[in-house]
């Protein structure tokens, strides 16, 4: 840019310097003339009238400094504009079809430049890797206490390692507080990321040892909002979930934490070594590395399984172990795996779509060469070259996809707001795409080779000696390259379509999972309690007791219940199958994952739809009770009780000696998404006194009412309780909706660009078969003068339309099935070869070139030959 | 490069006044053999000069016979000056007054050889037709 500007400027000057020399040379001629003894200001006109026309000596020496290329594409360019301009449909075709294209590919690229191909806010971020345990625990990698600091202290597969404590939230300043996204990190966290702060210091060894001074780092929007980017803030005090701390520093602007997200607020992790390290201790970890020059992340994990083995043996309790593996892979991959596929598959369809659309212009620069084809016959007899032809034409391609960039630019804004606004969260970082640099080079790089290939094949199509030496329309006809055009298109959009079809089935499939529960009708208000302000049992009882009263009592709620947790969404505890017992019979075995369960009260069930199934619901009465009882899901009664009632049985579910009657069985419900299986779970009864309630809880509220009103109430009622309390209200709806919202985003883009890709097939058909007829007019003519019957002729034009298209489809059939292993991932209950969605493709495939080749069989059944013969 | 290097016409157009007319017997220094880059590079090979100089050059050296069109005169020089056979710079003239004075490069002084060899081989052969009986 800065170089552009200098380079102006110097050419404007130039102009003025060579203005200059004119003038001085004036000067010093009407100066000689006025020593000769002229009069000044006959002088002046004398040495003007010898100059002569100081204009076009300026413009002579313009042209001297020209380059020569530089004319000759004005001409070229000059030339093109009013080929454009003299066939306006032609051109307006032309470029919509591109800004389509190019527009659709540009949105999208957008998006998963981000996720794809950017790279990460870190320095040399490709050496940074996540490393921990898989397990059935998390759907990310985890890590433990004990093992983190066994791996540190001797690992050589690292420059540096280090830790945080996993999600975390607290509150900022005094009440109202405001509650922030806050992560508990190791003293080196930023140094390993190579993140340097923005102002003030990093953290150093001694902020980071138990009880040390609570000291933060802010982020850069807190520093900008609360101390107005002043630098020197950085020792100020505020107040973090009601206690001072320190701020020593604040973040860069761009700071984004490793494992995505934000974070406003950083404290030291403070991990205190005696307790990660004694025996059965759980201290859950996230940990990132640095790889060493030259280590690949699988080096990294061949080099640290002897550390991992280890490990597993020490610390994993038995039953787990099998269940539990070493994870080190990229950054990128911890942030995008599950929707590198999705990411990919959209860009893939996008590229697909600017093939077509570049198929489709080529196609129609085709059919208007044949029109141009007497000017270009008239031109090489002129003396044009075949060079400056070719020149010519690729300028007019170039122009045109330069145009249809510029509107795929405006339409690519417009798709991605409107993508933005409508699916927010169906791909990470989606709100942050937008139109920068990077991605307009990208749109530029497109148009160009959308300009190379629709311009090229005309081209050299086009200037064959034989079509140039032709002057008659009659010649060689018969090219190779648009049927082959054709074929390829319809090869391409059946992909696209079937790509859509299928995606479209697995939705569907996905959208008519059972859940297990009922969504309608349920808004949930969910929220947790700071952990200093409610710190004891006493504090959560009565805080619990006053929700409870308040919220059941408002006017229009049918039913109420509180929870810790609510399906779908997961976050419930677990604990390990193994360690249940059941009174009376022998130990469980020792493998089986994990079991997850929730404290809910009487009203769960019904205000969710979940079915019982055996025995009974809980009851209100019970809560008073010295007893805790627990009801079963379907799938955990049957893994503990395959031949027997469930219900009157007693489990203990610790060391404490405690045994819980089973009092029912309730249905399964999906607890981690829609694509899991339901997860084995029971159900245990809040009691009044309970002190095991915990921080978070989610109260549901079924109400015929209108969602909005109650959300109104509900606000109220929780502000009168506790007014720093944030509150998170949202229909039960809602929740469901956003499982299947990548699924739905995935399916709706793509078969828009189908629905393009299928457009811009079928009007390429069109527009050859029309071109087609209109060429053998004069053949058709002979043969229906010959006695051919109007059936005859419309079946041949028909026959050729479908000879294509049959081609066409059978290659994309064979790239479909080529593709198939890749979809596979994005598919669910639906095989990549689904007989019903390939049907459905094909059939659509072959409705549209039905229709697209009507029209023109028709006007060749229409041929008259009195008049067809006559037109030559 | 098929740029212009001078115009056939002996003045411009609307220029046919009185003084025009008395200068007409000067012979205009057009583009036969490229006359006019040999008459520009053979003044600056004298020394550094501005366009001014060289016409005044041109003018008093051939005591009147040799008139330079000011119009093709600037072309001339930029082309030279691209092609790298004379370099231009502003600078201040002894009486003070800005000008871009032009000078020779190595390049133009060898072009400047060839050039007056294969002008002065044109002469004579003109010369020698023009003799023939």
């Amino acid at each position: 840019m800065k170089r552009a500007i200098v380079w102006l400027r110097n050419l404007l000057h130039r102009d003025s310097s060579w203005q200059e020399e004119i003038d001085s040379h004036l000067a010093m001629r009407a100066q000689w003339h006025q020593q000769q003894g002229v009069a000044p200001g006959a002088a002046r006109l004398q040495a003007a009238r010898a100059f002569g026309s100081r204009l076009r000596t300026l413009e002579a020496v313009r042209a001297v400094h020209r380059a020569p290329w530089l004319d000759a594409l004005a001409q070229d360019a000059r030339h093109g504009l009013r080929v454009i301009r003299r066939s306006p449909a032609f051109s307006l075709a032309a470029v919509a079809t591109l800004a389509v294209g190019i527009g659709a590919s540009t949105a999208v690229f957008s998006v998963v430049d981000l996720l794809l191909f950017r790279s990460l806010p870190y320095p040399h971020a490709d050496r940074l890797v996540s490393v921990g345990f898989s397990g059935p625990i998390d759907t990310s990698e985890f890590n433990v206490g004990n093992a983190y600091l066994d791996w540190r202290d001797h690992q050589h597969v690292f420059t540096a390692m280090t830790s945080m404590y996993p999600g975390g939230q607290c509150d900022l300043g005094e009440a109202p507080a405001l509650r922030v996204p806050c992560f508990q990190v190791e003293a080196n966290f930023l140094a390993a990321l190579g993140i340097v702060p923005a102002a003030g210091r990093d953290f150093r060894p001694e902020d980071d040892q138990p009880g040390a001074p609570k000291v933060a780092l802010l982020s850069y929007a807190l520093w900008q909002s609360r101390f107005g980017g002043d630098p020197g803030a950085a020792g100020k005090t505020i107040r973090l979930d009601d206690a001072p701390v320190r701020v020593i520093g604040f973040l860069p602007r761009t700071f984004e934490m490793p494992q995505l997200g934000g974070a406003d607020v950083l404290l030291a992790e403070q991990l205190d070594e005696r307790v990660a390290r004694a025996p059965n201790s759980t201290v859950f970890l996230r940990t990132f590395a640095r790889l060493n020059d030259g280590a690949t992340a699988e080096t990294a994990r061949q080099q640290l399984l002897p550390l991992f083995a280890d490990s597993v043996q020490r610390y994993v309790p038995p039953p787990l172990r099998r269940e539990v593996g070493l994870v080190v892979r990229s950054l990128r991959d911890r942030q995008i795996h599950e929707v590198k596929l999705a990411s990919w598959l959209l860009f893939g369809a996008v590229l697909a779509l600017v093939a077509l659309a570049c198929a489709n212009v080529a196609n129609l620069m085709l059919a208007r060469a044949a029109a141009r084809k007497r000017e270009l016959a008239m031109r090489a007899a002129l003396g044009a070259g075949r060079g400056r032809l070719a020149r010519q034409m690729f300028t007019e391609s170039l122009m045109l996809c330069l145009a249809g960039g510029a509107a795929g630019c405006v339409f690519a804004w417009a798709l991605l707001r409107a993508v933005v606004a409508t699916a927010p969260e169906a791909l990470p970082r989606l709100p942050q795409a937008h139109m920068d640099a990077r991605v307009l080079l990208f749109a530029m790089v497109v148009s160009l080779a959308a300009a190379v290939a629709t311009g090229l094949l005309p081209a050299w199509e086009r200037l064959s000696a034989a079509a140039l030496a032709g002057w008659h329309s009659a010649g060689s006809g018969r090219s190779w390259a648009r049927p082959v055009l054709v074929a390829s298109q319809v090869a391409i959009s059946l992909v696209l379509l079937t790509g859509a079809s299928l995606l479209a089935r697995s939705l569907w499939k996905l959208e008519s999972e059972s859940l297990g529960f009922q969504p309608r009708h349920v808004v949930t208000a969910t929220f947790t309690l700071n952990r200093h302000r409610y710190g004891s049992a006493e504090k959560q009882v009565a805080f619990y007791a006053e929700v409870e009263s308040k919220l059941a009592a408002i006017p229009g709620v049918s039913r109420f219940a509180l929870s810790d947790t609510v399906p779908p969404s997961g976050g419930m505890r677990g604990r390990p199958f193994s360690n249940i017992q059941i009174a009376g019979h022998p130990p469980v075995p020792e493998q089986g994952g994990m079991v997850a369960f929730r404290y809910i009260t009487p009203g769960y069930f019904r205000a969710l739809g979940i079915p019982i199934l055996a025995g009974r619901d809980f009851d209100e009465k019970e809560r008073s009770g010295t007893e805790t009882p627990l009801i079963l899901s379907q799938s955990l009664a049957e893994r503990l009780f395959p031949a027997e009632n469930p219900v009157g049985q007693r489990i203990g579910l610790g060391a404490d000696g405690q045994w819980t009657p089973v009092v029912g069985v309730a249905g399964d419900v999906k607890n981690s998404g829609l694509t899991d299986a339901p997860q084995p779970e029971y159900y245990l009864l809040r009691m009044r006194q309970s002190w095991a309630l915990g921080l978070s809880g989610v109260a549901l509220l079924e109400t015929p009412l209108d969602p909005g009103m109650l959300e109104r109430w509900v606000r109220q009622q929780m502000a009168a309780i506790d007014p720093a309390l944030p509150v998170t209200i949202e229909t039960m709806q809602a929740k469901v909706g956003r499982l299947s919202e990548r699924a739905r985003f995935l399916a709706a883009l793509i078969g828009l660009f189908a629905f393009f890709g299928l457009l811009l097939a079928a009007i390429g058909l069109y527009g050859v078969l029309s071109f087609l007829v209109a060429q053998r007019t004069r053949e058709i003519g002979v043969r229906i003068a010959l006695g051919a019957t109007p059936g005859q002729i419309a079946r041949m034009a028909v026959h050729q339309a479908g000879v294509w298209t049959l081609a066409g489809m059978a290659a994309g059939w064979a790239l479909s099935a080529a593709l198939a292993r890749i979809a596979r991932g994005a598919l669910f209950q639906v095989s990549p070869f689904d007989p019903l969605s390939l049907a459905a493709a094909a059939l659509v495939l072959a409705l549209a070139a039905a229709i697209a080749a009507w029209r023109p069989a028709r006007r060749a059944a229409q041929v008259d030959p009195a008049v067809s013969l006559r037109e030559e | 490069m098929g740029i212009d290097t001078g115009s056939l016409e002996i003045y411009p157009s609307g220029l046919g006044n009185a003084q025009a007319l008395a200068d007409a017997h000067m012979k205009s220094t057009d583009r036969l053999f490229g006359s006019l880059d040999l008459l520009i590079l053979k003044t600056l090979a004298a020394g550094p000069n501005h366009g001014f100089g060289i016409t005044l050059h041109v003018e008093t050296v051939s005591k009147g016979l040799l008139h330079m069109e000011e119009g093709s005169l600037y072309p001339a020089l930029h082309r030279l000056e691209r092609e790298r056979l004379i370099s231009g710079e502003w600078r201040q003239t002894d009486n003070g007054r800005r000008a871009r004075i032009y000078t020779l490069t190595a390049a133009g002084r060898k072009r400047l050889a060839e050039n007056e060899a294969s002008w002065s081989s044109v002469a004579l052969g003109i010369e020698r037709v023009l003799r023939f009986v």
